[in-house]
């Protein structure tokens, strides 16, 4: 194998649009934007809450959370396997090796990064802003919808750290999801499968297409980044 | 309840705040007639901004009693002016949800800051800031508002027009507690002083008399060395 093999078949795969990559690759990102999405939309408030308020049981959700945050990948995946398998308490729900099951495991993974960095965000900003919130009797509503919106910066970093977790994550997809063909096939289940078959050039082609969507998102996030802080500057 | 008269708008009797182990204020006993523009003076740790936060509701009393506005109709200014990271005009609808357009300009021409509504408030000079924090207060009208050292890190020709909106929310009938380390500003506004040392309220007084000849030992001594 030469050292541009996997490049130039990475080049050719994506030019020739073949059908079965073009699977692989939209169902790696829609399961990882949906995760990521749904555990902005659920972290978010709760990292602002947390950072806010004193209650019973925040302490546990703290510790919770940050225990999570090194959770090894498998271990959630084997965590939700018997969850969701047909003996287990969902299994009702009839969505093991389905795309929702990938989408559910890579959720659990990223939920905590997703409170876990609000929190510290919101936590600063709020700190700051507590004697006027305090001053204006602002309520808790109010407080988190404004905090949310005064980080709009720092969570467009935070929904990357989330995004990056998501989809370079293997060990919990492959064991809810699967791996199957043109059904649970992701980006990352897809290069470990072409290396255990020792097609390595195909494996590594899949890696760098796997790069560059992370590129992707990542020039995204900072031109979506910039738009914000040119906003605020032109406010 | 302490029965507050028509002629005053905040009464406190024994208000003592206790933290850590440590009295912040201790059995303070204080009238402050309404209309009137009160300057707190004391040392550094003296006790003045836990009063005046405590006042304001934003510290909680251990002990004592305060009667006074309710907290919408009173506000208060911080010694560094806490701002969103929003334009100045965003920021003033924050502090000031219910103000008109046409309001809003007209606080904003008040402080001379028509050009800046725009700008965003982080971006504005340490003296706009304080402008923006003071007319933010002041366009909802309260009734008590209070000035925790406003002009402490301004230059002369921003303290020049801080004061001058002071005077000006005073004349219109706000009633105005704030705290100062400068003589010459208390001196310029106060109506009445109250000297704070160790959380204890030394001394009350009709500003013009305090500046002529404290009774307090201590308070003679600090006022030599304001």
């Amino acid at each position: 194998m030469e050292f541009m093999d996997p490049l130039k078949l990475a080049f050719a795969m994506l030019m020739a649009l073949d059908p079965e990559l073009m699977s692989i690759i939209s169902l790696s990102l829609v399961v990882s934007f949906t995760a990521v999405g749904a555990a902005l939309v659920i972290g978010l408030p709760i990292g602002a809450l947390l950072s806010s308020y004193r209650f019973p049981g925040r302490w546990a959700i703290i510790t919770v959370s940050n225990t999570f945050l090194g959770m090894p990948p498998v271990v959630v995946g084997l965590f939700i396997y018997v969850l969701i398998s047909r003996a287990g308490p969902f299994g009702w729900l009839g969505i093991l090796y389905t795309s929702y099951a990938m989408m559910l495991a890579q959720f659990v993974l990223v939920l905590p990064i997703s409170i876990a960095l609000s929190r510290q965000v919101f936590e600063t900003l709020n700190n700051e802003y507590t004697p006027l919130f305090l001053s204006l009797r602002t309520s808790k509503l109010n407080r988190v919808l404004v905090l949310i919106s005064e980080s709009r910066i720092a969570l467009i970093t935070i929904a990357l750290a989330c995004f990056g977790r998501a989809i370079s994550e293997v060990g919990a997809v492959m064991i809810v999801g699967g791996n199957i063909r043109h059904s649970t096939r992701v980006m990352t289940t897809a290069i470990g499968l072409e290396t255990s078959r020792g097609e390595l050039a195909k494996a590594l082609a899949l890696g760098v297409v796997l790069l560059a969507i992370a590129l992707s998102v990542n020039i995204a996030s900072q031109m979506i980044r910039s738009k914000f802080e040119r906003n605020i500057i032109n406010d | 309840m302490i029965d507050i008269s028509n002629i005053l708008i905040v009464q406190t009797r024994d208000l003592t705040v206790v933290r850590n182990g440590k009295t912040l204020l201790d059995r303070v006993n204080l009238d402050i007639e309404r209309g009137s523009l009160t300057m707190l003076l004391g040392h550094n740790g003296a006790g003045k901004s836990v009063l005046l936060r405590t006042l304001h509701g934003l510290m909680t009393k251990t002990d004592g009693q305060i009667n006074g506005p309710p907290a919408k109709r009173q506000k208060i200014v911080f010694q560094k002016p806490i701002l969103l990271r929003r334009s100045a005009r965003k920021h003033f609808h924050f502090v000031c949800p219910g103000c008109p357009d046409k309001d809003t300009e007209a606080w904003f021409a008040h402080a001379g800051l028509q050009a800046q509504m725009d700008t965003h408030a982080h971006q504005l000079s340490g003296g706009e800031q304080q402008k923006l924090a003071l007319i933010g207060a002041l366009a909802s009208q309260p009734s008590l508002l209070f000035l925790d050292e406003p002009t402490s890190h301004l230059d002369y020709e921003s303290t020049t027009a801080i004061e001058q909106m002071i005077h000006d929310a005073h004349a219109n009938g706000t009633t105005i507690i704030m705290t100062s380390h400068n003589r010459a500003q208390a001196e310029r506004l106060a109506q009445q002083v109250l000297f704070i040392h160790e959380g204890q309220l030394l001394e009350s007084r009709a500003a013009a008399d305090f500046f002529h000849k404290p009774t307090d030992p201590i308070a003679d001594n600090f006022l030599n060395h304001l």
